[in-house]
C-alpha cells in the first residue's frame, strides 16, 4: 500500500474514529485502525467490538492495499507532523512508513486479517431523518442514562419509530429525558432499540447541521450513515422499563422560568451542597422562587428567582446535577416546571416536544 | 481532647506486643521456645512473613518478606500458618487489661494501642506507674511480653515503643528541646508519613536522621516535600508536636482482602470463586462495623506483576453481599482475563454511616427496577450468615455457584 495525503484529511479521520478504541482493548489488534485504500479514498474502521466505526477520506492511492495501525500514536504523530503532504508507505509486514516534509516516522502495524470482520446488516429497516434533528434529540436525552453497570438496560438511549413518531428516552431510574419528532413510515417498519452510551456519545461528534442520516434498525444492532461515515453498534438487549406509565398527566401548576438565570442561580446555591447532603430546595412563593441549599459540615446559600405564580406555597427537594443537567442541554429561553406537590414528581417542558420527570428528595 | 503541644502531663501510651502472633505460638506450643519461628505461608509456597520470633530475625527474617526467601535464609526455621482467630482471642484478653486503666483506647491492631491514662493519674502516680502495671498484668495474665512508650502524644509514644523492643519502657522527656534530642539521633523513617520512597528522596539529599530534619526551615521542608501540603506537619513532628487525640471511636476508611494463588492460576471459575470468598469476607467486616460503600474495587495482579485496579460506584452505597458481588463479577467479566491470574483481590471504600435521620432521600421512578426490596431480603440473608459463622466458623455455610444461582 502506497498513499499520498493530506494532513488535513488524515485528521479529520483519525479524529473522527479513534474514539471507539478502548484505552485497555482486549486484543492487542482493537487498539489499531483498519486502514483500506482502493479507488481514491482511505478507509478508517476502528472497533471494541460493540461499537465500529468507519469513514473515508481522500488520498491520492499510487498501490492499494490494506493494514492495521496503532491508532492513538497514529493521531499523536500526525497531528504534529511539519507540512501538509504526507506518504505513506506500507510494506507487507505491516510496518508503515511516514514521510512528510523532512520528518520520517516508521510504525509497525499488524495484518488486516487480525482485525475483526466489519459488522453486516442483516435485513431490518432504514429510516431517514435530519442530522440536526437527531443531534438535537441526542443532545436533550442522552444525560440521563444510568451509568451503574448493573443496571445495564438503562446504560444507554431508548429509540423508537412508532405511531409515525420518533422518540427518545433515556433515564436513570431517578430522572427521565423524552422527546419526539413527527415523521411518516409504514406501521410495517416501526422498531424499537436501546443504543449504548458510548455510541451516543460516538454518534453526537459526527451529527452536524447540514444534511441527513439514514438510521438502520435491526434485531441487535443500528446503523448509522452521514455521507462516508458509519457507525455500526450492538444493541443493548432486555426489555426498557415502561416510561410512559411514569410521565405524570395533568398538573397542579405550571409555572415559566427564565432559563439561564435559573441555571445561574442553581449553580450558585449548589455549591454549598456536599456529598453527603446533596439536595437543592425549591421553594415556590408568590411570583418568586427560593433556591436554598444547607450542609451541616459547610455551611448554607440561598437565592431567589422570580417567577410567575400565585398559588399555594410548595417546597420541593431536589438533586442539583438532576435539575441543572437539562437546563444545561436545551436551548430555549423560557422553561416550564410543573409541579404538583413535595412528594410527586417535578417535570420540566420547553416549547419544542420535551418532557423531564425528576423524582424528589424525601428530606428528615 | 487534643492533646497540648506544650503539655508538661505525659499521659500518651503506645503498647506494642513483642512479635505478637510468633509469641502467641510459643505460649501455645512451648516446644518452640528458643527457635527460629516463623509465622505465614509455608517456605514451598509462595506467600509472605507474617510475623516471626526474634530467634528467626537474627537470620534476617522479618515481616513481608517472601517465605520462600525466609526458607533459604533459615531452612530448620519453624514454619506455622497464622491462626487469627487465636490471635483475635488473645488481643482481647489484652484489650480488657487496657480498659482497666482507661476508656481512651485506640487499637491499631491486633498488636498495639494507643492508651491516653490522663484520668487514671488520681490513683497512680504518673503514667510510668501505669506502663509498668500493664507489662505486668499481661505478662501474668497472658503470659506475653509488650514494650510500651510513654510521651505526651501518640506520635513520641509510638516511636518509643519501638526502641527497647522486646519487654522495653522507654519515656520520652516532655520539654521541647529534650524532646527534639531524644528524636535527633533516629532515621527519618521513624517519622510517620515517611515510607521507602521519600525515604529514598532524603537520602538523596543526603538526609538520613531526624535531627538533620531539624535544621531545616519550613521553606526548605516545603522544597523536599513539595506539593504534599505535609511541610507544616513534618516541620512539628520533627520536633516531637503532634496534636492528634486518641480516636476511640476510630473509623476505618477501606476495607479490602486478596489471595495471592499457589501456583498462578488460569481457571478463571476458579478465580471467581476466589472473588466471590473475599467479597464475603469483606462483606462480612463492613457489616460488622455497619457501615455501607460507596466505592467497590477489584485488584488482579497476573503472572508478570501486570496489576490492575479496577473499580466502580454502585447506584447507592451497599453493604449486601448480593450487590457487592454483582460489582465485583461485574469488574472482574469485564477485564476478560484469559491469562492465568497470580493474584486476586477485593476492596470497599467511601463508607458511610447508613441512614443518618435527615439524610435526604431519592425516591425513584420505577421501584420494580429497584433492588431495594431485594436487599431488605439480602440484608436478613446476610444478617444469618454471619450469625452462622460467628458460631460455626466460615466454612459453616457457602454459597453455592453464582452462576447457577443468577
Amino acid at each position: 500500500m502506497k498513499i499520498v495525503i493530506s494532513k488535513d484529511a488524515v485528521m479529520s479521520g483519525l479524529q473522527m474514529v479513534h474514539g471507539v478504541v478502548n484505552v485497555r482493548p482486549t486484543l492487542p489488534v482493537l487498539s489499531n485502525v483498519l486502514f483500506q485504500a482502493q479507488d481514491e479514498k482511505l478507509w478508517m474502521t476502528t472497533t471494541d467490538l460493540e461499537v465500529t466505526m468507519r469513514c473515508a477520506v481522500e488520498a491520492k492511492i499510487s498501490k492499494g492495499g490494506a493494514t492495521t495501525l496503532p491508532a492513538r500514536r497514529l493521531l499523536s504523530i500526525i497531528r504534529e507532523l511539519p507540512a501538509d503532504n504526507i506518504e505513506i508507505e506500507v510494506d507487507e509486514k505491516n510496518s508503515a512508513s511516514i514521510s512528510c516534509g523532512a520528518s520520517f516516522f516508521k510504525i509497525l502495524g499488524l495484518p488486516e486479517d487480525e482485525f475483526p470482520a466489519i459488522p453486516k446488516y442483516d435485513g431490518g429497516t432504514t429510516f431517514t431523518v435530519d442530522q440536526k434533528v437527531l443531534k438535537e434529540m441526542l443532545q436533550k436525552t442522552f444525560y440521563a442514562a444510568s451509568n451503574d453497570e448493573t443496571r445495564f438496560i438503562l446504560n444507554g438511549t431508548y429509540v423508537s419509530f412508532k405511531g409515525n413518531k420518533m422518540t427518545l428516552v433515556a433515564t436513570d431510574g431517578r430522572r427521565l429525558a423524552l422527546t419526539e419528532h413527527e415523521m411518516e413510515f409504514p406501521k410495517e417498519s416501526e422498531s424499537e432499540a436501546i443504543i449504548p452510551t458510548k455510541a451516543v456519545n460516538e454518534l453526537l461528534r459526527v451529527l452536524k447541521d447540514e444534511g441527513t442520516v439514514k438510521i438502520h434498525m435491526t434485531k441487535n444492532q443500528a446503523g448509522f450513515e452521514v455521507n462516508d461515515v458509519l457507525l455500526i453498534t450492538k444493541l443493548i438487549e432486555g426489555t426498557y422499563p415502561n416510561f410512559k406509565q411514569v410521565i405524570p398527566g395533568q398538573c397542579e401548576h405550571r409555572i415559566p422560568i427564565e432559563r439561564e438565570a435559573f441555571l445561574a442561580a442553581l449553580k450558585r446555591v449548589a455549591l454549598l451542597t456536599s456529598d453527603k447532603a446533596s439536595s437543592i430546595k425549591l421553594t415556590f412563593g408568590k411570583n418568586k422562587l427560593k433556591i436554598s441549599a444547607q450542609s451541616p459540615d459547610i455551611g448554607e446559600a440561598h437565592e431567589t428567582v422570580p417567577i410567575k405564580y400565585m398559588g399555594k406555597e410548595m417546597v420541593v427537594a431536589f438533586n442539583p446535577d438532576y435539575i441543572m443537567e437539562p437546563l444545561r442541554n436545551l436551548m430555549t429561553d423560557e422553561i416550564f416546571v410543573e409541579m404538583t406537590d413535595e412528594l410527586s414528581p417535578g417535570v420540566i417542558k420547553c416549547d419544542v416536544p420535551f418532557i423531564y420527570v425528576l423524582m424528589p428528595m424525601r428530606v428528615g | 481532647m487534643g492533646m497540648n503541644t506544650g503539655s508538661t502531663d505525659r499521659t500518651i501510651l503506645h503498647v506494642d506486643m513483642d512479635a505478637f502472633y510468633a509469641a502467641v505460638e510459643v505460649l501455645d506450643h512451648p516446644e518452640y521456645r528458643g527457635k527460629p519461628l516463623v509465622v505465614g505461608s509455608p517456605p514451598d509456597r509462595r506467600g509472605v512473613v507474617s510475623t516471626c520470633s526474634y530467634e528467626a530475625r537474627r537470620y534476617g527474617i522479618h515481616s513481608a518478606m517472601p517465605s520462600r526467601t525466609a526458607g533459604k535464609l533459615c531452612p530448620h526455621a519453624v514454619f506455622v500458618t497464622p491462626r487469627m482467630g487465636r490471635y483475635e482471642a488473645v488481643s482481647a484478653q489484652i484489650m480488657v487489661i487496657f480498659e482497666e486503666f482507661t476508656p481512651l483506647v485506640e487499637p491499631l491492631s491486633l498488636d498495639e494501642a494507643f492508651l491516653d491514662v490522663r484520668g487514671a493519674l488520681r490513683l497512680w502516680p504518673d503514667a510510668i506507674a501505669i506502663a509498668r502495671e500493664i507489662k505486668q498484668r499481661i505478662r501474668t495474665r497472658v503470659g506475653l511480653t509488650a514494650s510500651v512508650g510513654v510521651a505526651t502524644n501518640k506520635f513520641l509514644a509510638k516511636v518509643a515503643s519501638d526502641l527497647n523492643k522486646p519487654d522495653g519502657l522507654t519515656v520520652v522527656p516532655v520539654s521541647e528541646p529534650e524532646r527534639m534530642a531524644f528524636l535527633a539521633p533516629l532515621p527519618v523513617r521513624r517519622i510517620w508519613g515517611v515510607g521507602k520512597v521519600s525515604e529514598a528522596q532524603l537520602a538523596r539529599e543526603g538526609l538520613h536522621t531526624i535531627g538533620q530534619l531539624q535544621q531545616l526551615s519550613l521553606v526548605e521542608l516545603d522544597h523536599l516535600f513539595g506539593g504534599r501540603a505535609a511541610a507544616g506537619a513534618m516541620w512539628a513532628l520533627v520536633r516531637g508536636r503532634d496534636d492528634r487525640p486518641v480516636a476511640t471511636g476510630w473509623e476505618e476508611k477501606s476495607i479490602s482482602n486478596e489471595t495471592t494463588f499457589d501456583e498462578d492460576c488460569g481457571d478463571m471459575d476458579v478465580v471467581r470463586q476466589t472473588l466471590l470468598e473475599l467479597t464475603e469476607q469483606v462483606g462480612a467486616r463492613l457489616r460488622q462495623i455497619g457501615k455501607r460503600a460507596r466505592t467497590v474495587q477489584i485488584k488482579v495482579r497476573l503472572g508478570d506483576f501486570s496489576t490492575r485496579i479496577r473499580q466502580c460506584s454502585p447506584a447507592r452505597p451497599c453493604d449486601n453481599d448480593r450487590d457487592l458481588l454483582e460489582s465485583a463479577l461485574m469488574l472482574f467479566e469485564r477485564e476478560g482475563l484469559s491469562r492465568p491470574v497470580r493474584l486476586i483481590g477485593f476492596g470497599v471504600s467511601g463508607l458511610v454511616t447508613p441512614g443518618g435521620g435527615d439524610e435526604p432521600v431519592q425516591t425513584v421512578l420505577f421501584p420494580e427496577l429497584e433492588p431495594e426490596q431485594e436487599v431488605g431480603r439480602n440484608r436478613r440473608l446476610d444478617h444469618a450468615v454471619d450469625t452462622l459463622r460467628k458460631t460455626f466458623g466460615h466454612e459453616a455455610i457457602k454459597r453455592g455457584n453464582w452462576k447457577a444461582e443468577t
